[in-house]
């Protein structure tokens, strides 16, 4: 490792950026370490481990998994009951989905309590209002895709929410529905949007936030 | 900071990287396994293979190896999907049956019966081999593969391989 790292290093000076991304001081407010209060500042971080997990897990469950309303419920069993670990992915990937929304909204309070939102970080806070809708749109697509009872009723109610928006609401129902009947392109919809669509917005949408965020600094304490 | 802290902060780092470092490679192991083993799951899984009836006995020809299209049962996933094979039964001198599965050894073309040269001959590389699945020439590496085979009333059954 070592020997490769200096290879590498020599031909492309790694050292300095590696310093700036990884060896970043942490202030005293912020270091658990130093004040005890101040885990309330690894929320953000532990939702950003969290969702590199879920995209890991989610990954992999793509190996199986079917988006045809024939083949999901089956292909989610197969995953569960008949694959190594597969119940271990699954489950993670399904528990991770509830931690990554409870960690983003504590994450949400911090800022929140601390003032953090404030000149000169609106424009953080608004790409966080973005963040948390896609992280909240990731979980709604993903409810859906075992197909089963739960799931073919939650998405029923969740599309008649959205055919309650005033004026355009009918319509981007059926946009979300591919029609006026849920069946095999609202399945096959909700999951190219929850594999492709939401992971494109979110990885744009974080690194705006960690680049503010390194611009930035961490806010001052109260 | 004051300097005693300072001072201090080195062998402390090293500490916290070599921390992080097992962390890091705690974290790796214990997702790095059930990924893997979740990628390869299908290819540590065996097949179940049961008898496959597939032709009468009494309509075979003595020497002459026949073509015999069947299919099989097999679960394809969370399917079971209907298998095509192609098999050559053959009744031999001494009185027994033998089937052949028309796969070629080599890549896997199905080969042919050519019954003015008793060889069954393979479309894609040349590869030749006799009536009792033996290679003639060729690049094909072995005999073609004989499919366990039984006889009950009459009726031919094989296992796929
Ligand atoms: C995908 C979800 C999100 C991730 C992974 C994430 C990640 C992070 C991280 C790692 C930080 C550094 C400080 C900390 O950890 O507390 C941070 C800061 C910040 N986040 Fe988020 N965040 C997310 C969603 C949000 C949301 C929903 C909001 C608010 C609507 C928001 C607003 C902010 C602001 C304003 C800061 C700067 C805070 C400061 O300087 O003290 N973020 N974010
Ligand atoms: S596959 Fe038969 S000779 Fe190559």
């Amino acid at each position: 490792m070592g020997r490769i790292y200096q290879f590498l290093d020599e031909r492309l000076n790694l050292t300095p950026l590696l310093r700036d991304i990884t060896d970043h001081p942490v202030p005293d407010h912020a270091n658990v370490l130093k004040t005890r209060s101040a885990f309330i500042y690894c929320f953000g971080g532990i939702a950003f481990f969290i969702i590199l997990l879920q995209a890991l897990s989610g990954v992999f469950l793509m190996l199986y998994y079917s988006p045809t309303p024939e083949d999901a419920h089956a292909s989610v069993t197969y995953i569960q009951n008949e694959t190594a670990f597969g119940a271990l992915l699954q489950g993670l990937h399904r528990v991770g989905a509830s931690a990554a929304v409870i960690m983003v909204l504590l994450h949400m309070l911090r800022v929140f309590f601390t003032g953090s939102y404030k000149n000169p970080r609106e424009l953080n806070w608004v790409v966080g209002v973005f963040l948390l809708l896609i992280v909240l749109a990731f979980g709604f697509t993903g409810y859906l895709l075992p197909w089963d009872q739960k799931a073919y009723w939650a998405t029923t109610v969740g599309l008649n929410m959205v055919a309650n928006v005033p004026l355009i609401g009918d319509f981007l129902a059926s946009a979300l529905r591919g029609g006026n009947e849920m069946g095999t392109l609202t399945l096959l919809r909700f999951f190219v949007i929850h594999v492709m669509f939401l992971p494109a917005l979110l990885a744009i949408f974080l690194a705006a936030h960690f680049f503010m965020l390194r611009r930035q600094g961490i806010s001052r304490p109260l | 900071m004051d300097l005693p802290e300072e001072n201090q902060s080195l062998p402390r780092r090293r500490f916290f990287i070599n921390g992080i470092k097992a962390l890091a490679a705690l974290f790796g192991l214990g997702l790095g396994i059930p990924l893997a083993g979740f990628f390869i799951s299908p290819a540590l899984k065996k097949d179940k293979h049961d008898w496959i009836e597939i032709a009468d006995s009494s309509l075979l020809k003595d020497g002459e190896p026949s073509r015999i299209n069947y299919s099989y049962a097999r679960k394809d996933g969370w399917k079971t999907a209907q298998t095509p094979r192609t098999a050559f039964v053959v009744k031999q001198a001494s009185g027994e049956f033998a089937a052949f599965s028309n796969r070629c050894t080599h890549l896997g073309c199905g080969v042919n019966w050519d019954s003015a040269l008793k060889q069954f001959k393979c479309p894609c590389h040349g590869g030749v081999f006799d009536a009792q699945g033996r290679v003639v020439e060729g690049p094909p590496p072995k005999a073609l593969t004989r499919l366990a085979l039984k006889v009950e009333a009459n009726k031919i059954f094989v296992m796929e391989a």
